[in-house]
């Protein structure tokens, strides 16, 4: 066994009306060309300028990962040529990125785990290109799109460990709304650096760029570790070297070495002042950063006793936790609402394709059901016809109630006569129960329930059951 | 002929006759002196109240003009169309000012000497046999030849104002960002300024007061200072305090004639004193000014690859095509300054040498601001001698060079504004001297040069 | 410096030059080198902030507005090769 190091740069494609140097519009899946602005092609004469939105998603981003944001940020050039380049060069940030010495707190399972943020910092995609068998066609829809490079320190130990830290990092960069960060669309791409030794020493790094899926990330990074294991074994060395995934077979193929790796020539970028950016702005920007999941995750399983699970379920999605979080603050029991939310609501929202923004029943709707099953006018049962049918008929929890005459039977003695009639009609039952069976009550409070159609209250009925059994 | 004459004659003679005049005239001269790469046949009047209304002036082929052939006197641009125009370009148009044609410069505004562009020398109008030097050749000849009042050059290290020195005309660069360079197809971005050329110090202040002004297109443009320059080139001058370098001033071959200009200045009520600066500082001008210049220009012009604009070569990779037509794009002289400034980026250089260059920059801009600390502007010959002959322009280096033909980089070091105006002749050939301010005074640089400018012609016609 | 070098160089910035084109660059090195060489025994020049831009210069952000487009018949203008609306190249092969 080998200790494995890996570190992780991830490119992520920031949501913003235009692109990040130029008025081009930052939408990449419309027709072909459309909607450039001369900059985004490079043409001779063209100056960037810099998209204020994508500097403050820049730094909310950095802010969201504890990064100490840089008060004099700084552009650079990075050069190289590439068809999907139109400048010829990358504007990045080598000197003072944006965010610097973050780190962001994750669970692998059980644990916590705190992954070191080398740096956050701010570029521009290139251009995209389409393969046909001969010849390759060339978009520049994409070329200028605003991109925040997050790179880690070499802090992963496991491909387990790196597939949850991207986890949380995509879930916390939709919680800032910096981007959707869907890697189905490009929007989140990862290089990955992983080096294997006997002991506490770094090994060889060896790099794997531009892998398109968290699922893809996992594989490259366990193909690796076999491959670089069985040639350690052999008492062979690793290559420092650049490696390519091939997503179809899975193996990873040698690209380029240590030897021939790019000089890019970096140098500051003239064209762009340096960038002050103001502690009130800052701190501005840091208060707006909304509770991020790791935080609810742990929030929810100490504070409200849900299970990890439920929890992992919850946060999923901030608009999600944020309606848990409405719900149970109108006075609703956080297991009740999350059950609610992850049996019958997102269930709902899935099969109907909609957002929870869309959804009909708003917290204010959810507390009312819940209400109404904690204080007994409901049942259960009777709540999830009372819920279908405030989505069918768009009306609230209580004018359903009203409506349809829905409520828990109270009437003690309609209850005491179905009792008395489960008790008559089971007497094999009764007999099992008394001879120690029993897991027999269930059975026999739920004929009472039959009976009733739902409307008794389960607990009063087993109360009753309970006392004539021991009479 | 200034603004006010061209004026005239139009309001005598016509729009179109003058224009047609101009071209005419621009026609027949290409083949001596080449000043333009494209020469336009038609033009739009304008109904604009502007100064420039329906004035003719030329453009340098380095400025991005919309539908207009711009090739920056590069066989690599041989045939680009510009699909946006440049904001200089735009706000000439908006003044009404006609276009008479675009012109030739030391390919893609490298070099100074007038020699390198794509289709062919540019020779000086005064006397053919003589260089103009560059890189805003064209533009320089263009305003001597008469053909139009007023150019526009671009001024990276003395692009504008050593041609416009040669020409016998003025030439000013203002501050860095001053006026936009959105459009301006860059040589080297931190040192890029756009420069007027014209035949008085009041046309480029009029000119100046057209283009200047903070432009959502350059992030590096000013914010507007609210000043009118033309009308504030006439304040008295009395009681500024102007220096010249000594070490510079040294190396003139032509002594007697800045001393003339000296009392000149003195007659208009300035003071002149002397100052010093380490000779080792200005000899290392030079080697920074082309450290960081090619370092810059190596990547402003890695988007010339022939994918998206200019000469597509053959190639069966995109690699290929890239390379092929590079190799065949470029002349030597620009590949030569290319792997300069590749070679001092280059990880293991960049510290000796890219960087100590930028440190050396630090040192003579603060040691300039030390001058100005002290003194409105700094006065010293634009260059050494009148313009050579063109069998003596070379464009290798290799010889020792003097702090003189190097000083005015200075300029471009700092982002102050400088002007160079002409002052006496010898041996029939003009000869030039130049106004340097602090940052942001441009106002101050064209109040003096335009008394000095002003003063000069007199004595002149004495 | 040695042609070998030079050659590279150029490769890197992805064109070749003449022999003889080499051996005047190599002259021009030279020289350059030796005169860089004084900047780099500048005294005092370790401690130095180098400068990038003339002096400092006030940055204002541009607001996050999609406009002023160029059509793509205009984008696609000078293209010497295309399909439709794009730009047509040999296929890419490696990265």
């Amino acid at each position: 066994m080998y200790n494995v190091t890996i570190g992780l740069e991830i490119h992520c494609e920031l949501k913003t009306n235009s692109k990040v140097f130029s008025t081009g519009k930052n939408e990449y899946n419309d027709e072909a060309n459309v909607n450039l602005s001369p900059v985004d092609l490079g043409f001779p004469g063209v100056l960037p300028v810099l998209n204020k939105e994508a500097v403050r998603k820049a730094i909310l981003v950095s802010c969201a990962l504890n990064s100490k944001i840089s008060n004099k940020t700084k552009f650079d050039r990075k050069n190289y040529f590439y068809p999907d380049l139109p400048k010829g060069y990358q504007i990045t940030q080598s000197r003072e990125p944006f965010g610097t010495n973050g780190y962001l707190m994750i669970h692998v399972g059980e644990k916590e785990k705190k992954v070191l943020i080398h740096d956050l910092h701010l570029e521009e995609d290139t251009a995209s290109l389409d393969h046909f068998n001969d010849y390759s066609l060339l978009n520049f829809n994409r070329a200028g799109v605003p991109l925040i490079e997050i790179v880690t320190e070499p802090c992963l130990n496991s491909s387990e460990e790196a597939i949850s830290f991207l986890e949380e990092l995509r879930n916390v960069i939709r919680y800032t709304g910096a981007s959707d960060a869907r890697s189905d669309r490009g929007e989140m791409r990862c290089d990955v650096n992983i080096s294997l030794s006997k002991d506490e020493t770094l090994g060889t790094k060896v790099e794997m760029k531009n892998i398109n899926s968290f699922y893809n990330v996992k594989e490259a990074i366990e193909y690796e570790i076999k491959r670089q294991s069985e040639l350690l074994d052999k008492g062979e060395k690793i290559l420092q070297e650049t490696r390519r995934f091939d997503s179809t077979d899975k193996k990873t193929y040698s690209m380029r070495s240590k030897v021939d790796s790019i000089d890019y020539k970096y140098f500051p970028e003239p064209n762009i002042p340096v960038l002050e950016i103001e502690e009130e702005y800052i701190k501005e920007i840091k208060d707006s950063l909304p509770k991020l999941p790791f935080e609810r995750v742990k929030e929810y399983i100490e504070k409200y006793n849900l299970s990890r699970k439920d929890a992992n379920t919850l946060v999923k999605e901030k608009e999600i936790s944020d309606y848990f979080e409405k719900t149970i603050s109108l006075g609703c029991s956080p297991k009740l609402v999350s059950n609610w939310i992850t049996t019958k609501i997102l269930g709902y929202l899935n099969k109907e394709n909609i957002k929870i923004n869309e959804f009909y029943l708003k917290e204010e709707y959810l507390h009312e059901l819940i209400s109404l099953i904690e204080n007994e006018e409901i049942t259960s049962q009777q709540a999830k016809e009372v819920f279908d049918y405030c989505l069918l008929e768009k009306k609230t929890p209580k004018e359903i109630t009203k409506e349809k005459n829905i409520k828990a039977s109270s009437n003690n003695e309609e209850l005491q006569n179905i009792v008395n009639k489960v008790i008559e009609e089971n007497p094999e039952v009764i007999n099992d129960y008394k001879n120690g069976k029993e897991r027999m009550l269930d059975y026999l409070v739920g004929q009472v329930m039959k009976y009733s159609k739902g409307t008794a209250n389960p607990i009063k009925a087993k109360e009753l059951m309970l006392k004539d059994l021991n009479s | 002929m200034n603004i006010e004459e061209f004026r005239k004659k139009i309001d005598e003679n016509g729009i179109k006759e003058v224009f047609n005049e101009s071209v005419k005239i621009s026609k027949e001269r290409q083949k001596d002196v080449n000043a333009f790469v494209t020469i336009m046949d038609s033009f739009e009047k304008s109904s604009s109240l502007s100064k420039i209304s329906n004035i003719p002036y030329a453009l340098k082929d380095n400025f991005s003009t919309k539908g207009i052939l711009t090739t920056a006197s590069s066989n690599m641009l041989k045939d680009y169309i510009p699909v946006y125009d440049s904001t200089v370009y735009k706000k000439l148009k908006e003044s009404g000012a006609i276009l008479l044609g675009k012109t030739t410069l030391d390919e893609l505004a490298m070099g100074g000497t007038g020699t390198t562009g794509h289709t062919g020398i540019v020779r000086n109008p005064i006397d053919t046999t003589r260089s103009i030097s560059g890189s805003s050749s064209g533009s320089a000849a263009a305003v001597r030849m008469g053909v139009c009042p007023f150019a526009i050059g671009s001024d990276t290290g003395d692009s504008v104002r050593k041609p416009a020195s040669y020409a016998g005309i003025v030439g000013f660069k203002p501050t860095y960002g001053r006026i936009s360079r959105f459009g301006l197809f860059a040589f080297a971005s931190s040192l890029d300024t756009v420069g007027i050329m014209a035949t008085s110090v009041k046309d480029v202040a009029i000119v100046t007061d057209i283009l200047k002004g903070k432009d959502e297109n350059d992030m590096t443009s000013l914010d507007n200072d609210d000043e009118i320059y033309e009308n504030l080139i006439e304040k008295d001058v009395k009681g500024l305090k102007l220096a010249y370098i000594e070490e510079i001033c040294d190396e003139d071959n032509n002594k007697e004639i800045f001393n003339k200009i000296i009392t000149s200045c003195e007659t208009l009520g300035m003071t002149v004193e002397k100052v010093n600066m380490d000779k080792k500082l200005l000899e290392a001008v030079f080697a920074a000014y082309r450290t960081i210049s090619c370092a810059e220009t190596t990547s402003n012009n890695a988007n010339l690859s022939g994918i998206l604009f200019g000469p597509r070569a053959k190639g069966s990779t995109p690699d290929e095509i890239i390379f092929n037509s590079r190799t065949e794009g470029f002349s030597e002289l620009i590949k030569r300054r290319f792997i300069m400034g590749s070679y001092v980026l280059r990880r293991e250089n960049q510290e000796k040498l890219y960087l100590n260059a930028c440190k050396i920059r630090r040192l003579i801009v603060d040691k300039t601001n030390e001058i100005f600390n002290k003194y409105d502007a700094i006065i010293l010959p634009t260059t050494k001698d009148i313009a050579p002959k063109l069998e003596q322009e070379k464009e290798i280096i290799n010889d020792k060079f003097s702090v003189l033909e190097n000083h005015l980089d200075i300029a471009n070091f700092g982002g102050y504004p400088s002007i160079t105006i002409p002052s006496f002749e010898k041996d029939g050939m003009p000869l030039g001297v130049s106004i340097m301010c602090n940052i942001k005074k441009d106002a101050l640089t064209l109040n003096i040069a335009h008394k000095l400018f002003e003063k000069l012609r007199g004595e002149e016609n004495v | 410096m040695d042609k070998k070098t030079l050659k590279e160089l150029a490769n890197n910035l992805m064109f070749d030059m003449k022999e003889e084109e080499y051996e005047t660059l190599s002259k021009e090195f030279e020289f350059l080198l030796k005169e860089m060489d004084k900047i780099s025994e500048f005294e005092g020049i370790k401690d130095v902030e180098p400068l990038f831009h003339p002096f400092e210069i006030k940055t204002s952000l541009r607001e996050d507005e999609a406009k002023n487009f160029i059509t793509t018949e205009e984008a696609l203008l000078n293209v010497k090769e295309k399909i439709g609306n794009e730009i047509k190249v040999p296929k890419v092969v490696g990265e």
